[in-house]
């Protein structure tokens, strides 16, 4: 009796976090298709794919998808590259000045990005990294390399030292421990990173208009000028957009962990 | 992991090692240069323009009509990116300091307060608006919004795109009898309390309302419409924050918040949440109609006392990288025939720059044909106010008006 | 061999550590210089800052906002995996907690704004009921409603991110062993769970923290005229008007960083030793 009104429990609380975060979603797509729904009007006057027509309709948006979508993938793989090996060191080693060096991980999200934006556009201009996309890249590692850290730093403290050096004393080599073991015992920590830092980077205004100099389009350079106007019908469709390319990313990222796994086990 | 440690190490250490700055040769040599010469040396380039790009009408204009044709007569290939005014001036500034002279930005569309910074901070290429032809020709270099702009003298750092007028914009549904003034504006205001607002005075139409209240406020219009006269503002400005003071507590959320923006405005509209909206372009509720985001029933108002003018300008900043090319797309987006597109409804129907006593009878036909009988008789434009006072609007309205 | 092993970690760490410093570095070395005034009084912005209302009021609203969207996620966060951490072991459907995740914050913003503006659907609904629809406003409000809740809508999702991988790493027999002693829920949660997920959500509430307090885009989509919060202050000073401003929005920028990073060097800190007195207790 007892369990099955725990388990009661469980399923009014889990349909209610489904309530909470999907019915958003669900207005939002309806919203996108619907004329009239406004105040007070409690249902669309009537349906209609305008909005949606009018986003395909614009040569911008579909080059802007493209921009942001190779801006964000590269993000991500930076990430990924950079951010295992401070991971690894902060997880598993002890050693001098750890607190400060951790401090100095999470800067880029404690210092507010208003703060150095003057001082980090000057840096990209003489770096003649201003104004192009790989200036954008390398700005977007910013706001996600800390998550990333923390995030590996996770893994590596769960996944512990022992793995590797079981793997290494039966004579297996440092970098072949690293792809067969820890790697694929990382998985779900890179799944983490991959999504977040994609997200991150696909969500960027402020750093991307200053870097990218408005001459690198990306999503949100469009959709910010949008925002207010009053043509709620295409806004609500550019939002669906934004949840679009991280799920389908999401997915081709799915497919390549399985192949990289079955690629290890053989 | 070790060799990608190394491989990384060396990375960053070459972008350290990567701060060089590139030389390039002075943009502002095109001046000197006679027009075909320019015409010339722009063809088959690239030119960036930077604008705001919040308004679909005015981004189909480029789109469907400015970047085909420059593309069809120059061969030149524009790019329009969105961007606020206030960003690509700072965006300029950091430019200057860092010393780079070759810049992404070719055209840039501002006016006003942006203006009197670009040119105070040295923003700005230099006097090319006098050497374009259809400027001189139908235009003209002695016409006043040529050779200022809102008290700032423009000395040919900048050509005139385009002019608009403040417009109330009101749904006559809902409002049955539209106030003719201030004064009535006012009491429609207390009558009809929570239906009424304005932008809020950093975005430019809410500024211009607040200009147009000014208006309103001084009995003569010549004791406001020169230069900042300060003295005015000692002894009347109080009066202004009284009339809005007067207002307030009948706005939409009794004025504790105001919308950010005129776009902000125009969705509270849009959604029947007021009654009202504003803006400089009376032809612009034509599309939003059509396009079912205003309600049929939407009216443009002016007071008969007349309404603020404000003519809005193309320049190009100190670092173009093809300033020759720019010039000419300047030149194109002057000439009759950019102008009347510009005019029509569909595209973005706002007002010309050009004179009428330059253009041939054929043209001013046509002109007249696009336009139609204006909705604002010409001779109730008021010309807009020096930028000191949308300043001094600026630093005190808060203070005055939001926190009291 | 042996020296390179001592330096190990400090080699792992090298590459981020220079981009990071190359980059951030600079920047924060460019606002503490512009931030100082030019002839004698070298403070004198930083005194103008503690002077200023507005200022004031800025720091009270950011403060009451951040803290509130902060604490508020890091509750609801943890109330959410306490109860389902066994649920997602197994069920694939835990991706729904990734929505928000995946979603942009002004996505989010826009999100709340279609729902709880006064012309949003909740108005709408009300309006059926009593006429007029909300009766006071949730989004472009003095109590920054509507902005807290975006807050909480994206970072709920992300606490549970951060703390689902600690409570599926607890073992059950810890627990079962409290439960025998005849120890309640809250004796579990604080001899078992706590010494777990303690220093992750310090973390994780410095990271919200830091965040919310310095973000632009959801307060200034959802925020009011008056008063304003940090970052939406400081932008007006930076690009708006005549630039005049700028030192000020510098200096409160620095001041609110190096209040930052004082505070996440003690949170690092207290999160560190909680964590080795667990180890150590775990050994004994």
């Amino acid at each position: 009796m007892k369990r099955l009104f725990k388990y009661g429990l469980y399923t009014i609380i889990l349909l209610f976090l489904l309530l909470f975060i999907t019915f958003p979603v669900v207005v939002l797509v309806t919203k996108s298709i619907s004329a009239g729904w406004t105040f007070p009007h409690l249902f669309p006057q009537f349906f209609t794919l305008r909005g949606w027509e009018l986003l395909k309709s614009n040569p911008e948006i579909v080059e802007a998808i493209y921009t942001t979508v190779i801006i964000a993938v590269s993000v991500v793989m930076l990430n990924i590259i950079f951010a295992l090996p401070v991971a690894k060191g902060i997880s598993h080693y002890h050693f001098r000045g750890k607190t400060v060096l951790e401090t100095i991980f999470l800067l880029p999200i404690l210092v507010p990005s208003l703060a150095i934006a003057m001082g980090l556009h000057l840096t990209m201009i003489r770096l003649g990294l201003s104004d192009k996309l790989i200036g954008v890249i390398l700005i977007h590692m910013l706001p996600t390399l800390p998550y990333s850290i923390r995030m590996f730093k996770a893994g590596f403290d769960q996944l512990g030292i022992k793995w590797e050096e079981q793997a290494r004393t039966i004579g297996v080599k440092r970098l072949r421990v690293f792809w067969t073991v820890t790697f694929p015992m990382l998985a779900p920590n890179i799944r983490s990173v991959a999504l977040l830092s994609y997200v991150i980077s696909l969500s960027q205004y402020a750093l991307t208009a200053i870097i990218g100099g408005g001459v690198v389009t990306t999503l949100p350079m469009i959709y910010y000028p949008f925002f207010n106007s009053a043509d709620q019908m295409v806004i609500a469709a550019f939002s669906i957009v934004f949840a679009i390319l991280p799920i389908l990313f999401l997915m081709v990222l799915e497919v390549f962990m399985k192949i990289y796994v079955h690629i290890v086990k053989r | 992991m070790k060799r990608l440690v190394y491989f990384e190490t060396i990375i960053v250490l070459i972008f350290l090692a990567g701060c060089v700055n590139e030389k390039d040769q002075n943009s502002t040599d095109v001046l000197s240069k006679e027009w075909s010469q320019i015409e010339k040396s722009g063809e088959g380039q690239t030119v960036h323009l930077f604008m705001w790009g919040g308004d679909e009408g005015i981004n189909k204009y480029f789109d469907d009509y400015v970047i085909p044709e420059l593309k069809d007569r120059y061969a030149i290939n524009l790019e329009r990116h969105p961007m606020d005014t206030a960003d690509f001036i700072a965006k300029l500034q950091t430019e200057k300091q860092a010393g780079k002279t070759k810049g992404t930005m070719d055209i840039i569309w501002i006016n006003g307060e942006s203006f009197r910074k670009a040119k105070q901070n040295e923003l700005l290429l230099g006097d090319f608006a006098t050497k374009l032809p259809n400027l001189k020709n139908y235009i003209g270099i002695e016409e006043p919004f040529v050779k200022f702009d809102t008290g700032t003298a423009i000395e040919g750092e900048e050509a005139p795109w385009g002019k608009v007028q403040f417009t109330f914009i009101y749904d006559e549904a809902r409002v049955k009898n539209p106030p003719q003034s201030f004064k009535e504006l006012i009491e429609w205001v207390k009558a009809n309390p929570n239906r009424f607002t304005y932008p809020n005075v950093k975005d430019f139409t809410g500024n211009a309302f607040i200009r147009q209240l000014m208006y309103s406020v001084a009995k003569d219009p010549g004791m406001i419409s020169g230069e900042f006269n300060e003295s005015w503002i000692n002894g009347n400005g109080q009066k202004v924050w009284n009339k809005l003071n007067e207002m307030k507590p009948y706005l939409w959320r009794n004025g504790e918040t105001h919308p950010d923006s005129l776009a902000q405005l125009d969705k509270m509209y849009a959604n029947g949440q007021v009654d009202f909206t504003m803006g400089f372009n009376e032809k612009r509720i034509k599309s939003l109609i059509k396009d079912g985001v205003f309600p049929p029933s939407t009216k443009t108002l002016v007071f008969d006392s007349g309404s603020i003018g404000n003519t809005h300008y193309l320049s190009i900043p100190f670092n173009s990288s093809n300033p020759a090319a720019a010039m000419t797309a300047i030149n194109f987006m002057l000439s009759p025939e950019a102008q009347m597109k510009k005019m029509e409804p569909h595209m973005w129907g706002e007002g010309s720059v050009l004179n009428q006593e330059k253009l041939t009878n054929e043209q001013l036909r046509r002109f007249k044909k696009i336009w139609g009988r204006s909705i604002v008789p010409s001779d109730a434009v008021l010309s807009d106010l020096d930028t000191e006072y949308a300043d001094w609007i600026k630093e005190n309205w808060e203070n005055e008006v939001v926190k009291n | 061999m042996k020296s390179l092993k001592t330096k190990r970690p400090y080699f792992y760490i090298l590459p981020a550590l220079l981009f990071i410093s190359l980059f951030i570095g600079y920047g924060i070395f460019r606002a503490g210089v512009e931030s100082l005034g030019s002839n004698g009084s070298m403070f004198v912005h930083y005194t103008a800052l503690l002077s200023s209302e507005e200022v004031y009021k800025t720091v009270r609203i950011s403060l009451y906002v951040t803290v509130t969207s902060t604490l508020l996620s890091i509750l609801i966060g943890l109330g959410i995996t306490r109860l389902l951490y066994r649920f997602f072991t197994s069920v694939k459907w835990k991706y729904i907690v990734w929505v928000p995740i995946i979603i942009p914050h002004f996505v989010a913003a826009y999100l709340v704004f279609i729902l709880f503006s006064q012309s949003g659907l909740l108005s709408t609904v009300l309006h059926g009921v009593n006429g007029f629809g909300l009766p006071f406003p949730l989004v472009n409000d003095q109590g920054y409603i509507g902005v807290i809740l975006t807050y909480i809508w994206k970072e709920v999702p992300f606490v549970v991110l951060m703390l689902l991988p600690i409570y599926q790493q607890i073992d059950q027999r810890f627990e079962d062993v409290v439960r025998t002693l005849g120890g309640n829920t809250w004796q579990v949660w604080k001899t078992v769970e706590l010494p777990w997920v303690g220093p992750v959500l310090l973390e994780t509430g410095l990271i919200i923290f830091a965040f919310v307090i310095a973000a632009y885009e959801v307060p200034a989509l959802l925020g009011v005229t008056y008063p304003k919060m940090f970052s939406v202050l400081v932008y007006e000073w930076f690009y708006e008007g005549s630039w005049e401003n700028r030192p000020l929005a510098q200096a409160l920028m620095i001041v609110l960083t190096v209040v930052m990073v004082i505070s996440s060097l003690i949170i690092i800190t207290i999160s560190k030793r909680w964590k080795k007195q667990w180890a150590k207790e775990k050994i004994k």
